[in-house]
């Protein structure tokens, strides 16, 4: 404002409107923002509108965004509809999207239907005001609206208030692109489709004056079924059928589908890429209808066979195609994938996973940029517990920036719980750059947006970065990333300690917006033609959230306590200053203690969810480490050696005489751990990979239970880190004692005997797990996957199915190192933990 | 059927099918966000019934009115694979030349890898011409050699002469863009 006094121009001005708006928005109390500074804003405004000043576009959607924020939708619509309202001209239908918007607010329904069908007769094809359009429509019906004789006549225009007058009305529009030679206009024949559900949904028997839905879709298979988005169009009115109609349905429409080419196997194929396009259109909607999945195993593998002919046969429509171009058959290739998993999933063969994979690499060698083929061999390769080859992958979908956000999870869920630590680092280094880069950005474009006068832009901006910030991806990066820096080097490369020191984390901070958390995932990115009772459900997308969620918190809490444990090394003295000296003991005993039950209390909530046994889409969500993690005993036993803390912190206080209850129950707890650890080991245990009945089987749970073997050992060797710090100086206060005493025959104290007997016992896991890893690798090294009898009708289906075969072995004998490596320098430590 | 509306902050979560295309580019948010600040009018989304979206253009005004050079431009033009063959480009294309006119920009141009035939008879078939080739406009992230562009334009009405769309003789390099 001192600017605009200086130089009375309208932007210094408009911005400490917008200051007072931006205030009002980011208020806390909501009440102030309603009562004093919108209607200072707009008391601001209506000063120039009085003076005549208002000049930019911007101004006047400023004036827009105070009245409509301060619910003065009334006043909001004579703007717009008045002279000012001429100024917004930038945006096309800027003026009628904005009144449309009021009136649905006001609920004027003749004026929202009179609106919208004039912006209808304009543009038939523009979905968005269809709805409106029908919803008014049905709200002045269940208002009785009458038409008013004369006069008060509706400013937009003319009311359509029946069912009957609506239904011409689109009627009228379909003529109109019937009569069209080419080029005609989806959008009035949905529109007809999208009347009779909502008719339906009313109940109303006036649906039948729109006619019977399988005639009015065979009408739109006619029309556009040799458009690729003929199936997402359809796809959501298929419920009008009734089930029975379904196979009638298919055939009625193979009608209008020309196959004249004859091929092998009796197959038929299409003549040019429009009939192609018809078929395929067709075979999907087939799978929408859940024909493919009634059928029998048969049926499914000879549906395969035609799917896999039609796809080949149609590669020589794309002869000529670039490398950036998909192939016109490749959806053919993709459902028969689809239908391989079914089986597999059905019938648990992993032939059908092996020939899945082949065809996939067949794909991708014809059609090199097919996104969704690649995802799909992603998504493989991962439940098989191979991520070796999805580092390529992922890496060749060319995905940036907010795309780590969004699909980023498909690389981080397995990553580092497959046992490849290197890639893992890698990939939850992508995200979090995004991530830490948007916390840095976002002020310099509300800046800009202030100086442009996009006004309206600015909440949406905010909006945006609080998205990120909060979004689930990001906590669970940012926390993975620092579990995963001390699996790797806390007392191998840095002591714990010293690790934990170089990260940004306190054991009482915690930073994870539990409340607000943001699920940005993208779970509908792969294609799907599954029918609506297979598709993902808002209620999969909730469970998963929840799941995910109790995931992270196990992890954080996990994360947190080995930090508090790290702070606890040290001597008082040389504590780092977040942990309150001044109070000493007894604030480090409620931290733990808190930590403490917050994981019990977890614990006891991951359990109730795991019990669930909540089933996702297989292409939907991925199941989080929860269940197995669980199932293994990983989670319990890493909870009982952090628990372990609080019976060390009192030895410590009270030291190694009158302490024998005490010390009994710290090496009762010393040899529970190695059992719990030896029941994790043992669930190890097993071929990964073996031949059985001349079929390549995985068996990836064994490398997920391994890793979490990894991970609670990690924890337990920390530990006993921490332990063995207690027990020295103990141990040789004790020996000085003796010597004084003269004492040459004294047993050792229980606990440092307990002690010496659980390093033992963890230098045997350690070597029973690295035999059992030398063990595998070896095994699996001699595994001659040539001698396979593969079934494929052709030598280079053989050899693709062969090539996937070999990307996995190559995986598990990768992750076999990684983790074999890791955990033979964790042995090494064991050395420091003499006492 | 199409809705045709502004591209929000939150279509950047939704846009995967489209930009999983090789040839799409996603850039960093500051990008996007400056176009939203600058030119909100030119950053159109096409949204299918079921609420996927289908394709999108993002574009600005720039260049000097004096030396007849204030013109639209489109910074990118993308359709998702499944929706293509329904005009769609055509119909973003046509609201983005439609919005130019109304700032009075006397042309439309665009840059296109000449690699892409495709695209480049689409435009063709638009009404654009080449204008001229930018060399190296394009640069490969892969190792794989930097790609020319065609500069291709379109006059408006306000460009009576058609003064802006004789090509040039020959090609120029990325640094003698204004």
């Amino acid at each position: 404002m001192a600017l605009y006094k200086i130089v009375p121009k309208n932007p210094y001005y408009f911005w400490s409107v917008m200051s007072l708006v931006m205030q009002a928005i980011s208020a806390q109390d909501e009440k102030l923002a309603q009562t004093m500074f919108l209607p200072l804003a707009e008391r601001m405004v209506e000063k120039m509108v009085k003076e005549e000043k208002i000049e930019a576009e911007a101004e006047v959607q400023l004036y827009f965004m105070i009245l409509e924020r301060l619910g003065k939708c009334v006043e909001a619509l004579e703007v717009i509809r008045g002279p000012l309202g001429e100024k917004l001209t930038s945006e096309l239908q800027s003026r009628e999207n904005k009144c449309m918007m009021l009136y649905q607010r006001l609920q004027q329904w003749p004026e929202c239907n009179a609106l919208a069908h004039k912006l209808l007769l304009k543009n038939p094809d523009d979905w968005q005001f269809y709805p409106s359009y029908f919803d008014s429509l049905f709200h002045l019906i269940d208002q009785s609206w009458i038409q008013p004789e004369e006069g008060d006549h509706c400013p937009e225009g003319e009311v359509h208030h029946t069912v009957a007058e609506v239904v011409r009305f689109v009627e009228e529009r379909i003529k109109g692109e019937d009569g069209k030679e080419s080029h005609s206009l989806r959008g009035p024949y949905l529109a007809r489709l999208e009347l009779m559900h909502r008719l339906r949904k009313r109940g109303c028997a006036e649906e039948r004056l729109l006619g019977d839905p399988f005639e009015l879709m065979v009408q739109f298979f006619g029309k556009f079924g040799d458009k690729p988005c003929c199936i997402t169009d359809l796809k959501i009115y298929l419920h009008l059928l009734p089930a029975e109609q379904h196979v009638q349905f298919i055939n009625r429409l193979s009608k209008a589908v020309p196959l004249r080419e004859q091929g092998e196997e009796g197959f038929s194929f299409p003549e040019d890429t429009k009939a192609l396009q018809r078929h395929l259109c067709l075979c999907q909607l087939s799978r929408a209808l859940g024909l493919n999945h009634s059928l029998d195993v048969d049926g499914k593998l000879r549906l395969i066979t035609e799917l896999k002919a039609h796809y080949r046969y149609g590669l020589k429509f794309g002869k000529n195609a670039v490398k950036t171009e998909l192939q016109f058959s490749d959806m053919y290739c993709l459902m028969a994938a689809h239908v391989y998993i079914d089986l597999w999933t059905e019938t648990g063969d992993e032939n059908m996973v092996w020939q899945c994979l082949g065809l996939l690499q067949e794909g991708l060698s014809h059609s090199a940029s097919n996104a969704q083929f690649k995802l799909l061999l992603l998504l493989l390769y991962c439940r098989l517990g191979a991520f070796e080859p999805v580092v390529d992958l992922y890496s060749s979908l060319d995905a940036k920036h907010v795309q780590h956000d969004t699909i980023g999870f498909l690389l981080t869920r397995y990553a580092e719980s497959l046992g490849q630590f290197a890639a893992a680092s890698q990939s939850c280094n992508f995200s979090l750059r995004f991530f830490h880069s948007n916390q840095k950005d976002t002020s310099e474009y509300i800046i800009q947006a202030y100086k442009y006068g996009a006004f309206e832009k600015i909440p949406e901006f905010i909006a945006l970065r609080n998205r990120l910030n909060q979004s689930l991806h990001f906590a669970q990066v940012r926390t993975e990333r620092m579990l995963l820096d001390l699996f790797l080097e806390a007392d191998i490369v840095l002591s714990l300690e010293e690790s934990v020191r170089a990260m940004p984390l306190s054991a009482e901070d915690d930073d994870i917006p539990w409340d607000n958390m943001r699920d940005n995932r993208d779970l509908t990115v792969f294609t799907s033609w599954d029918p609506k009772e297979r598709e993902l459900t808002d209620e999969h997308r909730l469970r998963s959230l929840e799941e995910e969620s109790v995931w992270l918190r196990l992890r954080s809490l996990t994360l947190r306590l080995l930090t508090f444990l790290a702070g606890l090394g040290h001597t008082p003295s040389q504590q780092n200053s977040k942990m309150s000296n001044e109070n000493g003991v007894g604030d480090k005993t409620s931290v733990l203690g808190s930590l403490l039950s917050q994981l019990n209390q977890t614990l006891q909530t991951a359990a109730q969810l795991a019990e669930k046994h909540i089933q996702y889409p297989f292409l939907g969500p991925p199941a989080t480490r929860l269940a197995p993690a669980l199932s293994s005993g990983s989670c319990q036993c890493q909870a009982a050696a952090l628990q372990l803390s609080v019976h060390l912190q009192e030895l410590e206080t009270v030291g190694l005489d009158e302490s024998s209850e005490l010390q009994t129950q710290i090496c009762n707890s010393f040899k529970s751990l190695v059992v719990q650890l030896q029941e994790i080991l043992n669930k190890c245990k097993g071929d990964l990979l073996e031949m059985k009945e001349s079929k390549l089987k995985t068996q990836p749970s064994l490398l997920e239970n391994l890793i979490f073997f990894v991970e609670t050992v990690c924890i337990v060797l920390w530990m006993a880190s921490y332990c063995a710090k207690i027990l020295r100086p103990l141990k040789t206060g004790l020996q000085k004692k003796k010597k004084k005493k003269k004492d040459s025959q004294t047993a050792l104290p229980v606990v440092v005997c307990g002690f010496q007997e659980l390093t033992g016992s963890l230098q045997d896991l350690l070597t029973q797990a690295l035999e059992h890893i030398k063990g595998q690798e070896t095994g699996m090294t001699a595994l001659k996957l040539a001698s396979l009898t593969l079934e494929g009708p052709t030598q280079e289906e053989v050899s693709f199915m062969q090539a996937a075969m070999d990307k996995v072995q190559s995986s598990y004998l990768r992750s076999l190192q990684e983790v074999g490596d890791l955990l033979k320098k964790r042995a090494e430590t064991i050395k420091s933990l003499k006492i | 059927m199409t809705t045709l509306r502004p591209f929000t902050c939150d279509d950047l979560f939704k846009f995967n099918n489209i930009n999983l295309d090789p040839l799409t580019e996603t850039y960093g948010i500051p990008f996007y966000l400056q176009y939203l600040a600058h030119w909100p009018e030119y950053f159109i989304v096409a949204e299918a019934p079921g609420g996927e979206l289908m394709g999108y253009i993002m574009g600005k005004a720039e260049g000097s009115v004096a030396r007849e050079e204030w013109h639209g431009h489109v910074t990118a033009l993308s359709v998702a694979p499944e929706f293509r063959r329904l005009g769609l480009a055509a119909k973003l294309m046509e609201m983005l030349e439609e919005i130019s006119e109304r700032k009075g920009g006397f042309f439309v141009d665009l840059f296109v890898r000449v690699s892409n035939q495709v695209a480049v008879n689409m435009y063709k078939r638009l009404g654009y011409s080449v204008y001229r080739t930018v060399i190296e406009y394009y640069s490969a992230s892969n190792g794989e050699p930097d790609e020319d562009a065609y500069d291709m334009r379109k006059a408006l009405s306000r460009d009576t002469e058609k003064k802006s769309i004789v090509p040039l003789p020959h090609p120029v390099r990325p640094e003698d863009i204004e």
